[in-house]
């Protein structure tokens, strides 16, 4: 991992086409702009935290007996 | 092929039930390939069981069956990378926590698996600027009256 320090303004260049420029800095808050081609997916990292943790969850082993109470249900 | 799982034992699948996802899913990156097994015949419930994990299995619903209000817009970006068009439309799928009781169970509703059938290619896209969370009830007014079911 790269680990850099940059102050207000300046910027981060990652391959051809994404640049991060440090916008502002306010007590432990951070505003960053990032610039990157439409088809880079940007999230925030909670985000995509929270995505991979409920896919952990609803994956399972043995699916529950509960289950079966969805039998019979039909698409409407 | 014939795939591998923990659920429903070994299983014979048809080429055209094999879905690539690449890149896999958050928290899987390496599950690029999964089985799509209906729940039953007209059932909006389906399974995806990882082709490579046998214990790996999810639970889908197609959402509109229960939740009518549901609605998001798929970019322009994410229909070309999945390639779906007016052409050739998506179709739309939930991942469900099942939990005991039944009623308890959640629909992430913010992170919709989208299946474009032609190519036999899936991906879970992340919605922005919507409401939707990882967890909303599947049966938010109880479970729905069964179709009748013969001998029962």
């Amino acid at each position: 991992m790269l680990a850099l320090t940059r102050r207000v303004g300046e910027r981060i260049v990652i391959g051809d086409n994404v640049v991060v420029t440090i916008v502002d800095i306010k007590g432990d808050s951070i505003r960053l702009a990032i610039d990157a081609p439409r088809e880079i997916k940007i999230y925030r990292g909670e985000i995509f935290d929270a995505i991979a943790a409920e896919n952990k969850e609803a994956a399972v082993q043995q699916l529950p007996a509960a289950l079966d109470g969805l039998k019979g249900l039909h698409k409407k | 092929m014939k795939i591998q799982s923990t659920r429903f034992g070994e299983m014979e699948i048809s080429i055209e039930n094999i879905l690539k996802l690449d890149q896999g899913i958050p928290g899987f990156p390496d599950e690029s390939e999964f089985a799509f097994l209906p729940y039953e015949e007209n059932s909006p419930f389906a399974f995806l069981q990882s082709t490579h994990n046998a214990n790996l299995t999810f639970l889908l619903v197609e959402p509109f069956s229960f939740l009518p209000e549901y609605t998001f817009e798929l970019s322009e970006e994410w229909s070309k990378e999945i390639g779906v068009s007016t052409e050739n439309p998506p179709q739309i799928f939930n991942i469900v926590s099942i939990r005991e009781p039944l009623q308890q169970s959640t629909v992430n509703l913010l992170a919709p698996v989208v299946v474009n059938w032609r190519d036999r290619k899936a991906k879970q896209i992340i919605l922005e600027k919507v409401e939707y969370t990882t967890k909303h009830l599947l049966f938010p007014n109880g479970l729905p009256e069964k179709a009748a079911q013969g001998g029962k």
